[in-house]
């Protein structure tokens, strides 16, 4: 039997449609001319749908840090082997062992706009970094050491008295304490230049439109989409060659993937990849994998039972097969961890790798011997995990079943948001012996800059800000504060090395592995190179380019 | 009608009223302290206090709801927690339009093939025909967004492999970027819509006025045409309240997988963040769209109906 | 031949509804489909386990992980191969449809208890008690479909982890769930009380001096039992859907136990090299929606006093 439809419905319905696709027009404006010989470069931001902050003072996220980073410079940089060069200072003198730099502003120095940059525009930009309004800020977490900065994050001073313009040319810092690592630390977005002009003129929005002494500037920024940059004409290096930088947010790594292998971007995975594709995609000559300077571990609640005595880390420790971990489970994405200081750091020790072997026999006799044979009596204790990373559920769930194969013990998975998560950690790091502290988790920590200081006393330290687990050893203390003002690196690198086979002997944290950069980097990309830092120009921005 | 109207406006303000009340009470009895996990694990007491006053977290509950509400109504929407001290507003606002853009699209297609679906499965209760259909719309109706979107990856990117004409993978901007994604979305409504169809074209069927027509010998095809589509349509109103719901949350994903730079692309990563103004102000936002289309195709029923009195 | 002359109370019917339902071809065999695979999700793991030697039972345990057969595929050992961590496959879909079967069990429950009582009262005492209800029921509705849910599960998951265990999760699931469900069978068993409440024979029982009580169990409840059990059989379609969406979001039920949702989301990442993994529970998760569909529209057909055949 047939019918007729309502015709009318649905041609009113084909209306619609109509006029809503009309309403679909492309929003980017047409193409502009032909773009020179550099090409544009289309680099994806993975893991966001907007980028969090612009402003130097407030970066973060690692994507917030990777674009200011290209619009913004400070005194000093990392070259591409990830050693202290030349910046905003063309040179520096260092005094009194490290506790005062005097920086040499390069002459000529101009902002994107033209306008002439001075030791005055530093000044101004550290005293903002500063200032109250920027409290939650990374300024006062890495530059803390600069005399007088805290006073001006209290309201107690207006200016930081540590910070002196000498004159145009010469900017003076001085530290509360001697600090071999403190150009490492200016590396870091907290001191980049920003231009006073513009923020004056534009307070609340001026990072729409950003630009600073870095190689690129803000074209424009798509709020939840994309930003795209231009080149900085007045850059000091010269203008680089690439005509333009377009950065979409795009929060799923796989859809990032599907979008390189369609042909859509040049380069992807630099913030986060979808390890589980990795097999279909390591063979492909595009494909980059470096070692990072990010290690993953289990933390242990030093100051509470059951994990307040050695014997007990130490045979967890030894019951775990992390080549089992790491090649069978989470094949093969990542680098098992033996060491606190990850290879390719200064003062990596490639021997002590050996300390916290697999070892079941070794295992339960320690466990025995700490009063729990076979695992009898031992406390039901909880590992916590935070539930950001996919490969945490996978990683505490084989744990679980290898401490109870091996040790006999019940561990119980306790998985939260990462809100949750960061309270607990400190809470356990305030109140170690309270019922909500942590028994044991998994927490990782990523290289501020490429110093062992950052993985190691400022990790274990005693009462350090990261030992959320209260790891305590007064050996190791001595060790590393000596270390910490030791000027001479061929002596301190020694004295951390160590400190970190007393930690790890005694299992001040468990590391599990060090994360990989996975990238996809098209051959049309010419100049750029994949470090444990993060990716940087082979020199700098001006040689690399985007064929066609 | 002017009384039904006030009454109508009236519960209006009440369910939006509700529905503020119960986002601001879940985002006050969450466990966390956004202030701390804004601050990252740093300790540092002045920022803390600063910020705690900055988003009013230090006032009663009742004086924050009071805030949150005199806030609402002049447009404030509040500061992210999760983007220091950036309006919640601005978050959103490039989003609102994108989303609407993608949803209407969707559900213009699932009506335009839910409906004529739904009533071919009706007509043809209980045959072959009705099973095998319905079973499909079941289908679509039960496959999660999520576990279409790679399969229609992996066959867009064979496309692409073979030289083929393919459409883009993900990213908002063209007319072309715009078919996936709405095609995705549809589908699961499409089955939604075409059962409701089915079942409200049932009813109308079995009323007695239809059997009266068929008793009288008025051909099946006139009956279907003059009785039975004209009161199924009325129905059809009641359909796209909930089609539209569920399209929005079926948007969250889509908009997810689709790098779409709209709402539910922001909700989401506010929800795993704990961003509790951005998942207040979408959820308004969103709940504000149900209830208008909840109030248009009641007030369209009224106007088609002469026999429904509004209560 | 109007339905006032024919009370409901005595359905004029020619055969038992069984029938009918049996003979809708579809509806049979869900049905069948049903109980089988409620049959094998409680059974189904010891005897698979029963039949290798007691040494290896585990196996086929489904939490027992052989990191020597990640991701293997269908062999004498795992029928259906194993995950991402080596457990079986079979054994966890298993537990899996037994989940989803419990929620669903226990959300129609609350739906049932709460909507079906509350759309009564609603009806058939009008006044202050249905404007009360109703605006609670409008409230809950103005939420988009599962935002409710998802807001629910995302702030006091956690807490009823730590206080109950993963059966807390189960319940919080369920509970939330339930929130978004009950509005909508509410709203229908009060449409019906209010058709029933206006019909002669009540009228006449309550002019003999009836309770409240008594109508309401004894004339007005057996006629609309059939809506109730007919929407919460369609209903259970939804809820299935619903919690592998919360799964989606982490959500929902957590490791180790298994979910359809859960083992989709797993297995999703890695569809492009093994296909099965997402087939096999999304095969599983459209067929009980499409079983589940089918026997609720079975239902109705053989029950609904409007739709008898008489033939």
């Amino acid at each position: 039997m047939s019918y007729k439809k309502n015709w009318n419905l649905v041609i009113s319905a084909f209306v619609i449609v109509g006029i809503l696709l009309a309403g679909c027009a492309p929003t980017k404006s047409a193409p502009t001319a032909a773009p020179a010989a550099g090409g544009t470069l289309r680099w994806s931001l993975e893991g966001i749908n907007e980028l969090p902050a612009l402003d130097p003072p407030l970066a973060g996220a690692s994507q917030s840090v990777g674009v200011i980073s290209l619009v913004f410079e400070g005194l000093v940089r990392l070259d591409s082997d990830l050693n202290i060069a030349p910046a905003g200072a063309e040179s520096w003198d260092v005094k009194d062992g490290g506790k005062t730099f005097i920086f040499h502003i390069r002459k000529d120095l101009k902002f994107a706009d033209g306008s002439p940059v001075t030791a005055e525009d530093f000044a101004y930009s550290l005293n903002r970094a500063f200032s109250p309004d920027f409290a939650n800020g990374n300024a006062g977490y890495y530059l803390s050491n600069i005399i007088g900065s805290t006073d001006v994050t209290e309201g107690k001073a207006a200016t930081v008295s540590g910070v002196k313009v000498i004159d145009p040319q010469t900017l003076e810092i001085d530290l509360q304490v001697p600090s071999v690592y403190f150009l490492y630390q200016l590396t870091f977005p907290a001191s980049f230049v920003v231009s006073k002009k513009a923020i004056e003129a534009n307070p609340t929005n001026w990072t729409d439109t950003a630009f600073g002494t870095g190689p690129f500037m803000v074209k424009e920024w798509k709020h939840n989409q994309s930003i795209t940059l231009i080149p900085n004409p007045n850059y000091w290096l010269g203008k680089p060659q690439v005509s333009e930088i377009e950065m979409p947010f795009i929060q799923d790594p796989a859809t990032a993937l599907k979008l390189y292998q369609t042909g859509e971007l040049d380069i992807m995975g630099t913030y986060n990849f979808p390890t589980d594709q990795l097999p279909s995609v390591s063979a492909s000559p595009d494909f980059k994998q470096v070692n990072q300077f990010f290690v993953t571990y289990i933390g242990f609640n030093n100051a509470r039972p059951p994990f307040d005595n050695v014997k007990v880390r130490q045979a967890f420790a030894k019951a775990v097969d992390k080549a089992t971990l790491i090649n069978k489970v989470l094949e093969g994405a990542v680098v098992q961890a033996d060491t606190l200081i990850p290879p390719g750091m200064p003062g990596f020790n490639e021997s002590a790798a050996k300390i916290q072997e697999l070892s079941l026999a070794e295992a339960k006799s320690l466990l025995a011997e700490a009063g729990y044979p076979d695992g009898k009596d031992f406390p039901k204790v909880s590992f916590t995990i935070n539930n950001q990373d996919p490969n945490y559920a996978k990683i505490a769930a084989t744990l679980q079943q290898m401490w109870k194969e091996n040790l006999g013990v019940d561990v119980e998975i306790n998985t939260e948001e990462l809100s949750k998560f960061n309270d607990d950690l400190t809470a356990t790091a305030n109140n170690p012996t309270d019922a909500a502290a942590l028994s044991f988790y998994i927490s990782v920590w990523g290289a501020d800059y490429p110093d062992p200081q950052n993985f190691v006393s400022q990790q274990l330290r005693t009462d350090v800000g990261n030992n959320n687990g209260h790891y305590s050893n007064a050996e190791f203390d001595k060790l590393v504060d000596q270390a910490d003002v030791e000027p001479d690196q061929t002596k301190r690198l020694p004295m951390y090395q160590q400190a970190e086979q007393i930690a790890l002997t005694e299992i001040g944290w468990l590391p599990l592995y060090y994360g990989k950069a996975n990238l996809l980097i098209s051959s049309k990309v010419q100049g750029i190179v994949v470090t444990p830092q993060g990716l940087f120009p082979q020199g700098d921005w001006t040689k690399v380019t985007v064929g066609k | 009608m002017w009384r039904t109207i006030l009454r109508r406006a009236l519960s209006l303000i009440f369910v939006l009223f509700s529905v503020t009340f119960l986002t601001f009470i879940v985002s006050y009895l969450a466990p966390g302290d956004p202030v701390r996990n804004m601050m990252g694990g740093r300790q540092d007491p002045v920022r803390y206090v600063f910020l705690r006053h900055l988003y009013g977290l230090d006032q009663p509950w009742f004086q924050q709801y009071a805030t949150f509400v005199l806030h609402l109504f002049q447009g404030n929407l509040g500061y992210s927690f999760k983007y220091p001290e950036r309006p919640v507003w601005d978050l959103i606002a490039t989003g609102v339009p994108v989303s609407l853009k993608l949803g209407l699209l969707a559900l213009t297609l699932s009506l335009l093939i839910g409906v004529p679906v739904g009533i071919f499965a009706a007509v043809h209760q209980s045959t072959w025909k009705d099973t095998s259909i319905m079973g499909a719309m079941l289908a679509l109706y039960s496959i999660p967004s999520f576990v279409m979107i790679p399969i229609v990856w992996v066959i867009d990117l064979a496309l692409y492999k073979a030289g083929l004409p393919y459409l883009p993978v993900a990213g908002w901007g063209t007319p072309l970027h715009v078919i996936l994604p709405v095609l995705v979305l549809a589908a699961a409504n499409v089955g939604f819509i075409a059962r409701i169809m089915r079942n409200s074209m049932l009813e109308v069927m079995r009323q007695d006025f239809i059997r009266t027509a068929r008793a009288k010998g008025l051909p099946e095809r006139l009956v279907l045409r003059r009785h039975v589509f004209r009161n199924a349509l009325l129905p059809l109103l009641t359909v796209l309240g909930p089609a539209t719901a569920f399209l929005i949350t079926g948007a969250f994903v889509v908009e997810n997988l689709f790098a779409i730079p709209g709402i539910g692309y922001l909700s989401i990563q506010a929800i795993g963040q704990r961003d509790y103004p951005v998942i207040q102000a979408t959820t308004i936002l969103l709940a504000l769209s149900v209830v208008l289309m909840n109030m248009i195709t009641d007030f369209g029923y009224t106007l088609a109906d002469p026999r429904v009195r509004i209560e | 031949m109007t339905d006032n002359a024919n009370s409901v109370e005595q359905t004029l019917t020619f055969r038992p509804w069984w029938i009918y339902f049996l003979r809708n071809r579809a509806a049979a065999v869900s049905v069948v489909f049903v109980l089988t695979s409620l049959f094998f999700a409680l059974v189904g793991p010891t005897f698979y386990q029963r039949l290798l030697p007691a040494e290896q039972r585990n196996l086929r345990n489904g939490v027992y992980q052989d990191y020597d057969v990640i991701n293997g595929t269908s062999s004498a050992m795992h029928w259906l191969g194993t995950d991402y961590l080596g457990r079986d496959t079979l054994t966890r879909l298993f537990v899996a449809v037994r989940v989803s079967l419990l929620v669903a069990l226990l959300v129609e429950t609350l739906n049932i208890g709460l909507g079906g009582i509350l759309g009564l009262l609603a009806g058939y005492f009008g006044g202050w008690v249905d404007m009360l209800i109703s605006r609670a029921a409008d409230m809950l509705f103005a939420f988009p479909g599962l935002l409710l849910a998802i807001l629910v599960s995302a702030v006091f998951g956690s807490t009823a982890r730590d206080l109950y265990g993963g059966t807390g999760r189960l319940l919080l699931v369920a509970t939330s769930l339930s929130l978004v469900s009950w509005p909508l069978m509410a709203r229908l068993v009060r449409s019906e009380t209010l058709s029933i409440k206006s019909r002669d024979f009540i009228l006449a029982t309550r002019g003999l001096g009836a309770s409240n009580f008594r109508i309401i169990v004894r004339h007005i409840l057996p006629n609309v039992t059939w809506l109730i059990i007919v929407a919460a059989t369609l209903d259970v379609a939804s809820v299935i859907v619903s919690e592998a969406t919360l799964s989606l979001l982490g959500l929902g039920i957590e490791e180790p136990g298994a979910s359809l949702g859960l083992m989709i989301f797993r297995a999703v990442s890695k569809l492009e090299r093994y296909p099965m993994q997402v087939f096999i529970p999304a095969v599983a998760i459209t067929t009980l929606v499409i079983a589940f569909s089918f026997v609720g529209d079975g239902l109705r057909d053989a029950l609904d006093p409007h739709s008898r055949r008489i033939s």
